[in-house]
């Protein structure tokens, strides 16, 4: 808490009160509010003030029940902050964009000991055109 | 998930036209991202379905026009066609994101391992290896574009990243386990146990009679805030976020957490677009306890009809509470 603010001296104690009752609120509360937690869209929409006030008033109306809610966003804003001066870095531009099993093979291979076909085995099977259409152009046209 | 109700709202029909102008303008951009219209819209859709539900009020054509210039419709196209496998999309996606992705990873793992983990299983999901009725479900179908894609994919890692510490400690709790992550930790409260002082017989009586009060009064003042007051006082103390941090989460000019805080100000009227500062805060803050104190203190009058002389008994109390946090000790966290 930092004690930069101009308060009287029964603001300071109503100030030190509510600093105990809201921790002792949260400590090691059960992170349930009624229903269920937000979903990963709407906290980062909030956490980023996207939201209209339609939105944000059941939002925020959870996050001061959910505890679980409330510390993922104020991860999200330390997050946030600690890239705010950091510029966006895109990665070197390859001439041919890369097949989709070539971006996420090093990724399997790792989490699956190599075998790739277990992630891939579902892919829906290449229509006969679409086959002939890969022999004559095997990567996507660039983008304009 | 979406109710029956959800399902059935109606979209309105200036909605699809201007849904179609927005996809049109999103395909000149990107055209190799292989989405059609009616997938874009049908995405839109749901969304659309979930801010009507937001709430009950009725909602109006030109807040639906807002609602939707407002989504971030160029990553939205991405991640649909992400979501859909195409390659180009894909690839696109890799080029702009994955080193933000692992730069993130990095500053939330405790590790260089438990950062390549995560990296490696934030893909995976992305792509998708569950299968529901024989089409493959990608992470990306999940992304609406209500807020940017990047904000959206520092959720997934912090979730990954969660689950990969559940997955290593199954017996520990979710709260549990947030506190033990990387940088900026959950800052767990321990309450302290009063010291082990000899409390001279009177004082312990007058303690006793008098911490329901307070109490009951604290509870009823924090109650009566409004909701975002309540969540500012809530990441301050409970959270521990600094002034910059809670500055931060407002910035956006159109953030309504700003505009209920500053309601009553002319000054936004005048700049709308002025930053927040830390010292702004501080006047919301002050504003909050402000507020709190004249509850409590009229709770401690009225509702439990406290004299003068005992209500200043109270504020001593306070300052014990400070100095030991003996008050509380027999409160149930909620």
């Amino acid at each position: 808490m930092e004690n930069t603010l101009k308060l009287n001296s029964e603001e300071l104690q109503i100030q030190g009160l509510l600093d105990s009752y809201l921790k002792r609120r949260t400590a090691g509360g059960s992170s349930t509010a009624a229903g269920s937690h937000l979903d990963e869209d709407t906290l980062s929409a909030f956490v980023e003030g996207s939201l209209s006030e339609r939105e944000t008033l059941p939002v925020v109306n959870h996050l001061v029940d959910c505890s679980f809610c409330r510390h993922v966003t104020t991860e999200l804003i330390r997050f946030d902050l600690a890239f705010a001066d950091v510029p966006v870095e895109i990665a070197e531009t390859e001439k041919q964009p890369a097949k989709i099993s070539e971006i996420l093979s090093g990724f399997v291979a790792r989490l699956f000991g190599g075998n790739e076909s277990a992630v891939f085995a579902h892919q829906e099977q290449e229509k006969p055109e679409d086959a002939e259409a890969e022999k004559t152009e095997d990567q996507p046209e660039p983008k304009e | 998930m979406m109710t029956e109700a959800t399902q059935q709202t109606e979209i309105p029909k200036e909605c699809e036209l201007l849904i179609e102008e927005i996809f049109n303008r999103c395909v000149e951009n990107a055209p190799n991202f292989g989405v059609s219209l009616e997938n874009y819209k049908d995405s839109l859709r749901k969304t659309i379905r979930k801010f009507i539900n937001s709430s009950n009020r009725e909602v109006s054509a030109a807040e639906l026009t807002d609602f939707l210039n407002q989504i971030h419709a160029d990553d939205l196209l991405l991640a649909i066609g992400c979501a859909n496998g195409n390659e180009r999309a894909w690839w696109e996606f890799d080029q702009n994101h994955r080193k933000f992705l692992e730069r993130g990873a990095r500053h939330l793992a405790n590790t260089d391992a438990d950062a390549r983990d995560v990296v490696d299983t934030v893909y995976i999901e992305l792509y998708g290896t569950r299968v529901v009725d024989g089409e493959r479900v990608s992470k990306f179908s999940t992304y609406s574009g209500r807020g940017s894609i990047r904000g959206w994919l520092r959720t997934v890692i912090w979730h990954s990243l969660v689950d990969l510490h559940r997955a290593a400690h199954e017996e520990i709790s979710l709260d549990e386990m947030t506190e033990t992550m990387g940088e900026g930790q959950f800052q767990a409260f321990i309450a302290e146990e009063p010291p082990d002082t000899e409390i001279a017989l009177d004082e312990k009586i007058t303690v006793e009679r008098y911490r329901p009060a307070v109490v009951s009064s604290i509870e009823k003042a924090f109650s009566t805030l409004e909701a975002h007051e309540k969540l500012l006082l809530l990441y301050y103390h409970a959270e521990s976020l600094k002034l910059r941090e809670i500055a931060r989460l407002i910035e956006n000019p159109a953030s309504p957490m700003r505009g209920w805080f500053q309601r009553k100000s002319a000054s936004r009227e005048k700049n709308p677009e002025t930053r927040v500062h830390e010292s702004t805060i501080m006047r919301w803050l002050e504003k909050s306890y402000s507020k709190v104190l004249q509850t409590f203190l009229a709770e401690l009058r009225g509702e439990h009809k406290l004299r003068e002389n005992e209500v200043a008994i109270c504020l001593e109390l306070i300052k014990d509470e400070i100095a030991n946090r003996s008050i509380f000790q027999s409160l149930k966290p909620t």
